[in-house]
């Protein structure tokens, strides 16, 4: 068994452990991940040197890209606030 | 009774199941669009036919796998997810968030397409707090209440 380790090392010890984990699984999530199901359900899961992994994942970023962009345009705009707010306020 | 799904409808009736998916395209055996929802019409032929490319690079390069050509696809990429869905006559490909669940969507997709092709409705069910929340509840209502719902009211 692994022993805790006491002291304000050990606590500086473990606080840098939590956040390299965090970030393991940030990176984790944010890499790209390409999955095939066959009729029965099974998965398989594409590796970055496997057949059509990059046109894949090419279709699949301008899709998301596409769908993002749709929904920018669809958002309507609101108005700054600051300056320009300000700048209304003063010309009236 | 509720009407039969049409391959019109299927891109929104997908979006309307699913609220973690963005948008959907339908496509029909030969990959001409039949339904798009979530993109504006200018941009719905560019959706399709990415969605088209979708299964025609999984086709090339997947063919041969012992569970026979995949029928499903799932792409999680910085910003998003991609799921599509195919049978021998529809292919539903859908957008969705980063954070949606895989085996939900899949199943949402799967569900649609079923109902698309076999009539199948879809089956909702309601969560207990907003059932209660509408209706007050009462002894008698509970004491009509079936131990299982699926079986509705006991004689």
């Amino acid at each position: 068994m692994k022993e805790k380790r006491k002291g304000p090392i050990g606590i500086a010890a473990d606080l840098a452990q939590g956040f390299s984990a965090t970030m393991r699984r940030m990176q984790r999530e944010r890499e790209p991940r390409l999955l095939v199901y066959d009729e029965t359900g099974y998965a398989r899961l594409v590796q970055p040197d496997g057949r059509g992994y990059e046109r894949l994942l090419e279709s699949a970023e301008q899709m998301v890209a596409l769908v993002a962009q749709a929904e920018a345009e669809r958002e309507p705009r609101r108005p700054r606030a600051g300056r320009d707010s300000l700048a209304e306020e003063d010309d009236a | 009774m509720t009407p039969a799904l049409t391959p019109a409808a299927t891109a929104e009736r997908l979006c309307e199941l699913s609220t973690e998916v963005r948008a959907a395209v339908l496509l029909d055996a030969a990959g001409v669009p039949a339904a798009v929802h979530g993109v504006p019409r200018e941009a719905s032929n560019e959706l399709a036919e990415l969605a088209r490319g979708l299964f025609e690079a999984v086709d090339r390069a997947h063919r041969d796998l012992p569970g026979g050509p995949p029928e499903q696809v799932e792409v999680q990429v910085d910003g998003g997810a991609v799921y599509a869905s195919r049978t021998s006559r529809w292919t539903l490909a859908a957008v969705a968030r980063r954070t949606a669940l895989s085996s939900l969507t899949l199943m949402d997709l799967r569900a649609v397409l079923g109902e698309l092709e076999d009539g199948r409705p879809i089956r909702r069910s309601t969560a207990a707090g907003e059932r209660t929340a509408a209706e007050p509840a009462t002894e008698e209502a509970a004491a009509n209440e079936s131990p299982i719902p699926e079986l509705g009211q006991e004689p």
